[in-house]
Parts: structure tokens; sequence; C-alpha cells
């Protein structure tokens, strides 16, 4: 089984994006994603990131590193988090244009709940995208409350 | 380290969410949200943690950790790079942490879930700036109220003469404040200032929201941005006719309120009452503010304490023996439900409870006696007021009456007449009646 529907069109829906690996010495580092593709048939979520503005992130990857992705809803804090291996690829026009949809979507939800658009402005950038191709190794729910942490499956 | 911690103060207020990224010994990462990051020392932050989750199971083995905080001014994003150190599940700081949790969790009815487990205590070892393309503003650390603004309203609280000129005194200081006294399990709101409604006499149980989770833990609660938090009792409209039906008055409020902190009121060890106060503002109190504010709710704590004690020793008789000539005109109806001590003035819901009886007792006197002149001390010596329970606070339960009678307009008024001593000051002759039932 792979991403199921539901999960594919969470992970496309407005959401925010964030991201940890760790390099060589276990140092951990976070980034964000700037939307995210997801491709159910080959268990792949193409994020895209802002190697201008997540350098290490990138640089972390490129050296091999696992990647986790947490996607939460803003307005409710419905959350999941994806773990797998990735790797980096250049972003494509589709990508770029995915990229500009989501910061145009996130921007209104956010600003739907009270946050205008200079303050997260700092956070949706897509400078210098590229793309970190996640293969979906687990899923686990992170809404706060007694499920948060468990697995939803594993490969 | 070139961005010192404390210049990101703000970025502590719990504002916009903080994230950590953590790592398992095989180098599987875990990034997560997270509710509270708190400011320690120049070089310590604690993390709560809720649930027995996969961040603290990480760095208890591999204690790096990578901590994203946002400056809710401008958004800017620091990456803090930090070694977890320890864990507290008690103390003064795990006490903070776990009553501010309980305060906003409640509010977004999560309390339970949002229990907190462990205070967890990390090592800052460097600081940098996420890039940004938005001009880098380095706001100005939040200001503080001057302590010369702070000395002056406790100077006008020091030089008031009873317990409502100190209410008054403490609330003149801001644009939107309420003072609630503690009466039981409750608290009950005895003054405001800035709201469409006064809302004199409302109530809010010990424990519940921002205001009673301050009077339970007994130290002070702070919301930063409640913007995206469901407020309390702002979608209440009040109304008379609803105050008549439930005979419960709504609590004041300001829909739009961004920033809310409310302060305990303790005197010798002992809960009087709760300061709250609110902005409609993001971050209009400071960590700096409410250390302020706390010293004011204490001493404001003392001085209600040392009033209610002055007024209970004036032993004066009561000066009026004589029948003084009652008022004329045509009655107004006052009825009295002895289950729950309600009072309506001609149909309006004024009080209830040991105010409700109070007032009673002032009436009945008067109709008995024709007196209008009362003093405290012969007050707590009625047997017919079941008093034990109030002889603490006699002074409280009377300004709250006097001022709900004002509120509503009522043709009774209590004054003041010197220490310990009210007179009844009636429009008209008023007439009694027992109601049983409903």
């Amino acid at each position: 089984m792979s991403i199921d529907e539901e999960l594919a069109a969470f992970m496309a829906s407005p959401v925010m994006i964030i991201l940890g690996s760790c390099d060589g010495q276990s140092k951990p580092e976070i980034g964000r994603a700037m939307g995210a593709l997801a491709h159910a048939a080959d268990n792949r979520i193409d994020l895209m990131v802002s190697a201008w503005q997540w350098p290490r992130m990138v640089a972390n990857v490129r050296a091999g590193a696992r990647l986790a992705a947490t996607f939460a809803r803003p307005s409710d804090y419905v959350s999941y988090q994806v773990k797998g291996h990735a790797t980096v690829a250049t972003a494509t026009d589709d990508h770029a244009a995915a990229a500009a949809h989501y910061i145009e979507r996130i921007t209104a939800t956010l600003g739907g709940l009270g946050l205008d658009r200079h303050l997260v402005a700092p956070w949706l950038v897509s400078r210098d995208l590229v793309v970190l191709c996640l293969s979906v190794e687990e899923i686990f729910i992170q809404t706060p409350g007694t499920k948060a942490g468990q697995r939803i499956e594993r490969r | 380290m070139a961005i010192a911690l404390r210049d990101l103060a703000a970025c502590f207020e719990g504002v916009i969410p903080s994230i950590v990224a953590t790592a398992a010994p095989d180098g599987t990462p875990n990034i997560s949200y997270l509710s509270h990051v708190v400011l320690v020392d120049d070089v310590h932050i604690a993390l709560s943690n809720q649930f027995f989750s996969k961040t603290a199971a990480n760095v208890r083995v591999n204690p790096n950790a990578a901590v994203l905080i946002v400056d809710p001014r401008d958004g800017t994003q620091y990456q803090l790079d930090t070694s977890y150190e320890r864990s507290l599940d008690a103390g003064e700081l795990f006490e903070e942490m776990a009553g501010q949790l309980r305060a906003s969790s409640a509010q977004i009815g999560m309390a339970q879930v949002m229990r907190l487990r462990s205070a967890d205590i990390y090592r800052v070892n460097g600081v940098h700036a996420i890039a940004s393309p938005s001009p880098a503003v380095m706001a100005a650390p939040a200001k503080a109220v001057p302590l010369t603004t702070i000395a002056g309203i406790a100077q006008r609280v020091s030089e008031a003469a009873d317990l409502g000129a100190v209410v008054d005194a403490i609330l003149s200081g801001f644009d939107h404040a309420m003072l609630l006294l503690k009466e039981g399990e409750r608290l009950v709101t005895i003054g405001t200032r800035g709201y469409e409604r006064s809302g004199i006499g409302s109530e809010v149980a010990i424990g519940e929201g921002v205001i009673g989770t301050a009077a339970a833990e007994q130290r002070p609660v702070r919301v930063s941005d409640l913007s995206r938090i469901r407020r309390f009792g702002s979608a209440v409209e009040a109304s008379s006719n609803e105050e008549n039906r439930t005979r419960t008055i709504p609590l004041p409020g300001m829909a739009e309120a961004m920033s809310q902190i409310a302060l305990p009121m303790v005197a010798q060890g002992k809960l009087k009452g709760v300061l709250f106060l609110e902005s409609r503002d993001r971050l209009a109190f400071s960590k700096d503010d409410e250390t302020a504010f706390a010293l004011l709710a204490a001493q404001a704590a003392a001085i209600l304490t040392l009033s209610e004690g002055e007024a209970a020793e004036a032993q004066t008789p009561s000066p009026s023996a004589a029948a003084l000539p009652s008022a004329g005109g045509r009655p107004f109806r006052v009825v009295h439900y002895s289950y729950d001590d309600s009072v309506f003035i001609d149909n309006e819901y004024v009080i209830k409870g040991v105010a409700g009886r109070l007032l009673m007792y002032l009436l009945r006197t008067h109709l008995r006696e024709g007196r209008t002149d009362f003093t405290n001390r012969e007050i707590r010596l009625a047997n017919e007021l079941r008093l034990p329970e109030i002889k603490d606070n006699l002074e409280t339960r009377l300004l709250l009456l006097r001022r709900r009678l004002e509120e509503k307009v009522a043709p009774i008024r209590l004054v003041r007449t010197g220490r310990g001593r009210i007179r009844l000051d009636l429009a008209r002759p008023p007439s009694l009646e027992e109601a049983t039932a409903d």
C-alpha cells in the first residue's frame, strides 16, 4: 500500500510543510517546503525547497541523509509525518508553478487566521528552488493527542 | 554567539509555533511543532514535553536538536543549535510551563490532552538567522510599561480609603481591566474598566480559563496572541432578559482581544482575587510587564485585606435608633427566592447568594424597625444571615451589592457613611415578597 488518495489530497492542500534531516555528525537541520507533489504510484513525494534559504538541509539530502516531512493544517493542527530516503532533483517548470500556487494559497490560509502577509513572507521563499524527492517508508499521525506518533504503515 | 538569546525574547512569547528537529542514532530525523519554548537564561531554553514523543526519546540517545523560533513581529526565523541536558518534572520552571500550557489548552478544549509531562532543558550552542528576502527588521524589544507609571498606580492604591476606592485605583491604570475577588470556589467581578457593560457580579470558577487558572495556580497567566484561540465569553451577547432568565451575569470581554494577562492577588499566602487585563494588540504584555503588574496585584491584595480588617473593627453603634421619615410614592416590588437567595426588583434580576441575603436582611430590618443606618458589626452578628462563611469578606459583598444596585439603577442605594457603616437610601417604599418556587 502507498500514500492513499486522502493523504495525497491533504499534502496538496494549503498545509505548512516542515522538514528535518541530519548531517554526518548527527546534527539535525530544519527546513520548509513550498508545496508538495505526491506521486502515489511511485510512493514518492516531491518537496519544493529553496536551496538559497535552506542550504544545509539540501546539502544533507545530497550527502544521502534521510528526510522527515511534517504536514500540518494551520486551522486545526491535523498533522502527518512522512519519513524515508530522499534525493535532490532540479525543479521543473511544473514544480516552480506548483510552488508559486502553494505560496499563494498558504498565504491566504494564514491570512484568514490573522497572520499578515508581511509576517509570513520570510517563511515562504522560492529562490533557487530544488526538489527533494522523498521515497515514503513510514507515515505517522502527528496531530496533538493520544494518537500522536502512531505509525500508519511501514513498507 | 553573534545573536544573543536574550535579544530574541519576543520569539518565546508562544505566538508563532516553534519547530524542533532531532535524529535517532541511525540518522532517522524527526520534525515536529512545539507548543511551548521558554527562555531559561542566556544559554538555556526549555521545551514542553506533553507526550512520550519521538523528540524526547531521540534526545535521550542523541542530545543534538535544532530548534526554529520565529519573531512574531516581523516573521524572522532563527535556528538554535542545541543539546539536551536534563528533564524536569517538578519545580518553579516546570510549574510555570504547566500553568501556561493548562491555561492556553483549556481555551481550545484540550486541557486533558495537553498535560505537561516534563520541561526539557537544552543548552543553546549557536544561533543563526535564517536567510530572508524581506528586509531584516531587527525590531526593538517590546516596550515595557515604565516603572514610573506603575509607581503612580501603586500610590493611588495606597491612598485609597476604602475597598471600593482601592478597586477603582487599580483599574484606573489600565484601558481594559477587571478585578475579581474570591468568594468560596468562585471569583466575583467587583470592578471593571473599559467595557461596554460593567459585568459587576459576574463569576468565574476557579480553574476555568485564563482568569480561573491564574487563581488556581496562584501564578500569572499571559496569552500573547488569541487570534487562533476560541475566546471565552465573547460570543455571549449580554442582555437583561438573559440575566433575568439565568440569574447569571455574563463576564464582560473584548471580542477582538489579542493579548490577556491574569495576575493572582495573594496576601498572607491566601488568594484574594485576580487582576485581569486585556488588549487589542498582539504581544501587549511583556514578561517585564508581568513582573511589574504582579507587584501591583500583591500590593492591592494586601490593602484589600487591610481594609476588610479595619471595617470589621469599627465598633460604632448604630446611630439612628429613631425612625427616619419613610420614602413616599408607589412601592417597588422586591422578590426573594430562598433556594438561591436571588433577588429581583421590579422583575429585574439584581443579585443572588450571600449578597442577596444581605439585601433582604437590610430591607426587612428597615421595614421592622424603620431605620436605615447599619454597622458591619451588627450585620456580622445577625443570626438570620447565617454569616460564618462571609466573616472574612463582608466588605466585598457590600461593595458588590452597592455597585450592582447602582448599575441596575435600582430604587435602593447603599451608601457608605463611615468606616464599617452603611446607609440604605430608598427612593420609594419597598414591598417584600417571598417566592417559594421558580
